[in-house]
């Protein structure tokens, strides 16, 4: 008997598996949560897993702490995020302000036969740091003094009160194995030459990373058998797949989270991982245009931080006074200047610049954008004429190093945006007269930012630390090259039975994830 | 086919006859005529500066203050709707406009000149056509930065082999007509030959392929500034206006509405009179596009 399927046939049997695919008839098609599995979002492909010549942050990070070692990871100890000892180690001692004793787990394996995870590792991998394009996180390190095959000591050349919490615990404190980096030429990107965590991962460029578990892994567990991250650079298309169930957790936007404020979707929750980024309206110092000081103050007024904060994040990021962001020490309360228009003109006629033509750079990203064409507006009651030039991340976080080509001496104006540790040291290593043309791309110098920096480094009192960091963005805001502008909180958005660990940084740590 | 250009012309009230009993050509022409006229007439037809930001209106719904309602920033949706339909237009009419000039001219020298220089543009066409729009675009705008000038220049570069090959094909075809022979043989020169007797008779198809290329053209410009590729902030463009829109659409759904229709009637109004224009001046180039 043959048996036919009729146009009719067809759309009836399509029509019943799309109603019972969304009512729930298969809950497997319904929901990303199956079994032990997860699926996250990444907001942009990872592009280097080496801790000396990578970005940083997220995805980079999320995908180092799942596949690779270090010593110390963000926890928290009374409601603050602090450094906790990692599954790699035994112990992670702070003996006194200069030596870190450590002791390694034994049989932690890295892969493709590179050995067993040793003190030596550690030492080779803190070294190499000292010589890498974050070496500025390694400023106080001196030496590893290696007691065995697993302990060892960490030897700082001066104290240095972030060390643990701004470096160990951060995506540079990653340690990676001697043999298999120099096998490789001593530098690598997106191929670990050998990796040792409770995950192996697989990427798939611009569509997912796909974490599994590490079958050589002999350490505790995690939670989940397997993660998938797909890489989903929209916000709103990342929160329309986790409201279809497409995805477990991820990071939201401004608009999103005024949204999900008001109506939550069911069997969610909401997480603020940190507020540790702080955005500001940059100039640089050097530009004929832009060389006058009085211009510069003019637009410290002329911006309406008020408004952008209600126009491109929908009121829900913090408003910024600084690079220290909220819940760490030298955070201020209010900037030098204010929103002024008035006054802005008067300085612009002053410096005799009404009529300036200046360009403004930001990333290509609806925020930014909105925030760019509010300051466009505000430039324009002052007579400056702004030309929004959007980029894609590629040419945007090139164009002040000196390294990458020239545009650093046609930049002008632009929107940038840093995240930190929990430490306010972090964010001053920046702007330091050594990163000029580097990351200091405001091109200016000051010997007293540079001495207060230094004692930054090496003050542990709290209150000293305090008025040390606030002076420090005193001098920042000085210099007339900075308009500051949010503290965007990174909030994530995930099913409310899973418990979900975040860097104060934003990142996820996976390997830390359950459900309950 | 010299008379059948005097012929033509002769006959055209009685194509506009049937371009107005034609009910879609109709619907097409009224859309194009009111495109054009909102388009043209948008600073006195708009309520509010289109770029003016109101931060406590944003995201209102249409009211008495804002008849589309209010963006992100607090703009008013109507007058950007508006001055997004003279980005449009700016980009149709100066994009399809230099395309079909510089296409019939050198479909014309292709298709009339000697045999290599035919070949050269050939194959100079079809190197442009192997590029796709959007991708060449994308480039393009990777390495100059996004700008109005930069999409208009990618337009008319991608557009003119299809003119161009048109052109040189109805020109191959009157070459050793008699009586372009003739005019030959009477001294006239190539220019002469060109444009004032090959120029008439290749023209009417070409005109009708312009009047379908401007919703291509219409949507190539909105979809790059809906990728943030075309015009820059604060200029307002319907692509913007969308992008703008999206990612706040559950939040407030007018500005993708009010950013969406006018393309979709836009590109729909061209399209259905550029359809009726070939079907009532030259039924036989059904099937061109």
């Amino acid at each position: 008997m043959t048996q036919t399927i009729s146009r009719r046939h067809f759309m009836q049997a399509a029509a019943f598996a799309g109603t019972a695919g969304l009512s729930g008839v298969f809950p497997g098609m319904s929901f990303a949560q199956d079994g032990r599995k997860l699926t996250v979002r990444f907001n942009r492909d990872f592009d280097s897993l080496d801790p000396g010549f990578y970005v940083g942050g997220h995805p980079n990070n999320d995908v180092n702490w799942c596949c690779m070692p270090s010593l110390v990871h963000y926890g928290f100890r009374d409601g603050q995020a602090t450094w906790i000892p990692s599954p790699f180690v035994e112990s992670v001692v702070a003996r006194d302000s200069t030596h870190i004793d450590f002791r390694l787990k034994q049989g932690l394996m890295w892969s493709n036969g590179f050995g067993e995870l040793t003190t030596d590792d550690v030492a080779f991998s803190y070294e190499r740091m000292t010589t890498s394009e974050w070496k500025s996180d390694y400023v106080a390190f001196d030496r590893v003094d290696i007691m065995d095959r697993y302990s060892g000591t960490i030897v700082l050349n001066q104290p240095f009160a972030p060390f643990m919490n701004t470096t160990l615990a951060s995506g540079t404190g990653i340690i990676l194995s001697r043999k298999a980096t120099e096998s490789v030429g001593g530098k690598f990107t997106t191929e670990a030459p050998a990796t040792c965590g409770p995950y192996v991962y697989a990427w798939t460029q611009g569509q997912h990373v796909k974490l599994t578990r590490n079958p050589e892994w002999t350490g505790d567990a995690p939670y989940f058998d397997s993660i998938d991250a797909l890489i989903v650079t929209e916000d709103d298309s990342a929160a329309l797949a986790f409201e279809a169930g497409e995805l477990d957790c991820t990071q939201i936007s401004s608009e999103a989270l005024a949204r999900y404020k008001e109506k939550p979707p069911a069997d969610s929750a909401l997480t603020v991982a940190g507020a540790l980024q702080y955005m500001w309206l940059g100039m640089n110092t050097e530009h004929p245009k832009l060389k006058d000081l009085r211009v510069r103050r003019a637009i410290q007024s002329a911006v309406d931080q008020a408004s952008i904060i209600q126009g491109a994040y929908a009121g829900t990021a913090e408003a910024s006074y600084g690079v220290v962001s909220p819940g760490l020490v030298g955070k201020r309360d209010s900037a030098g200047y204010s929103h002024d228009p008035g006054m802005a003109r008067s300085l612009i006629e002053e410096a005799g610049a009404s009529g300036l033509e200046l360009t403004l750079r930001t990333l290509n990203n609806q925020e930014r954008i909105l925030a760019a064409t509010i300051i466009q507006a505000n430039l324009a009651e002052i007579g400056i004429n702004v030309t929004v030039m959007p980029l894609d991340a590629g040419p945007f976080w090139e164009m002040g190093q000196e390294s990458k080509g020239d545009t650093w001496k046609d930049l002008e104006i632009w929107i940038m945006r840093f995240g930190s540790g929990p430490d306010p040291y972090e964010p001053f290593q920046w702007f330091i007269r050594d990163q000029v043309g580097i990351w200091n791309w405001e091109r200016w110098s000051s010997d007293e930012f540079e001495e207060l920096f230094k004692m930054g480094i090496e003050e542990v009192d709290s209150n000293e630390r305090a008025k040390i960091y606030t002076r420090m963005q005193e001098i920042m805001e000085e210099t007339g090259a900075y308009v500051w502008l949010t503290h965007e909180p990174e909030v994530f958005i995930h099913r409310s039975d899973i418990s979900a660990k975040f860097a104060p940084s934003g990142e996820m740590q996976l390997p830390y994830f359950s459900r309950t | 086919m010299t008379m059948d250009a005097v012929g033509t012309f002769r006959q055209r009230p009685e194509k506009l006859a049937l371009l107005l009993k034609n009910k879609q050509g109709m619907i097409g022409f009224v859309l194009v005529v009111a495109f054009f006229l909102s388009a043209l007439l948008a600073p006195f037809l708009a309520t509010h500066d289109p770029a003016q930001l109101d931060i406590p209106a944003r995201l209102t719904g249409p009211g008495a203050d804002h008849w589309l309602g209010a963006d992100q920033l607090g703009r008013d949706t109507y007058s950007r709707v508006l001055y997004g339909g003279r980005v449009a237009l700016k980009v149709a009419a100066i994009g399809v406009t230099l395309s079909l000039v510089i296409g019939l001219t050198l479909g014309m020298v292709a298709g009339y000149g000697p045999r290599w220089l035919d070949n050269a543009l050939l194959l100079l066409f079809d190197t442009i056509r192997s590029f796709p729009t959007i991708v060449l675009a994308l480039a393009a705008v990777s390495l100059l930065g996004p700008s109005l000038n930069l999409i208009l220049s990618i337009v008319i570069i991608t557009s003119i082999p299809s003119y161009a090959r048109l052109a040189r094909t109805s020109t191959l075809a009157l070459k050793n007509t008699e009586f372009i022979m003739a005019e030959r043989s009477l001294g006239a020169g190539t220019f002469r030959i060109l444009f004032r007797h090959v120029m008439p008779n290749v023209i009417g198809p070409l005109l009708i392929l312009a009047a379908m290329d401007v919703p291509v053209v219409v949507t190539i410009e909105a979809g790059l500034s809906f990728l943030g590729l075309g015009v820059l902030p604060p200029t307002a463009s319907w692509g913007t206006i969308l992008n703008e829109g999206y990612l706040v659409i559950r939040t407030s759904p007018w500005p993708v509405v009010a950013g969406g229709i006018p393309l979709v009637l836009t590109t729909l109004g061209f399209t259905l009179l550029g359809e009726a224009l070939r079907d009532i001046f030259d039924p036989k180039l059904r099937g061109i596009r």
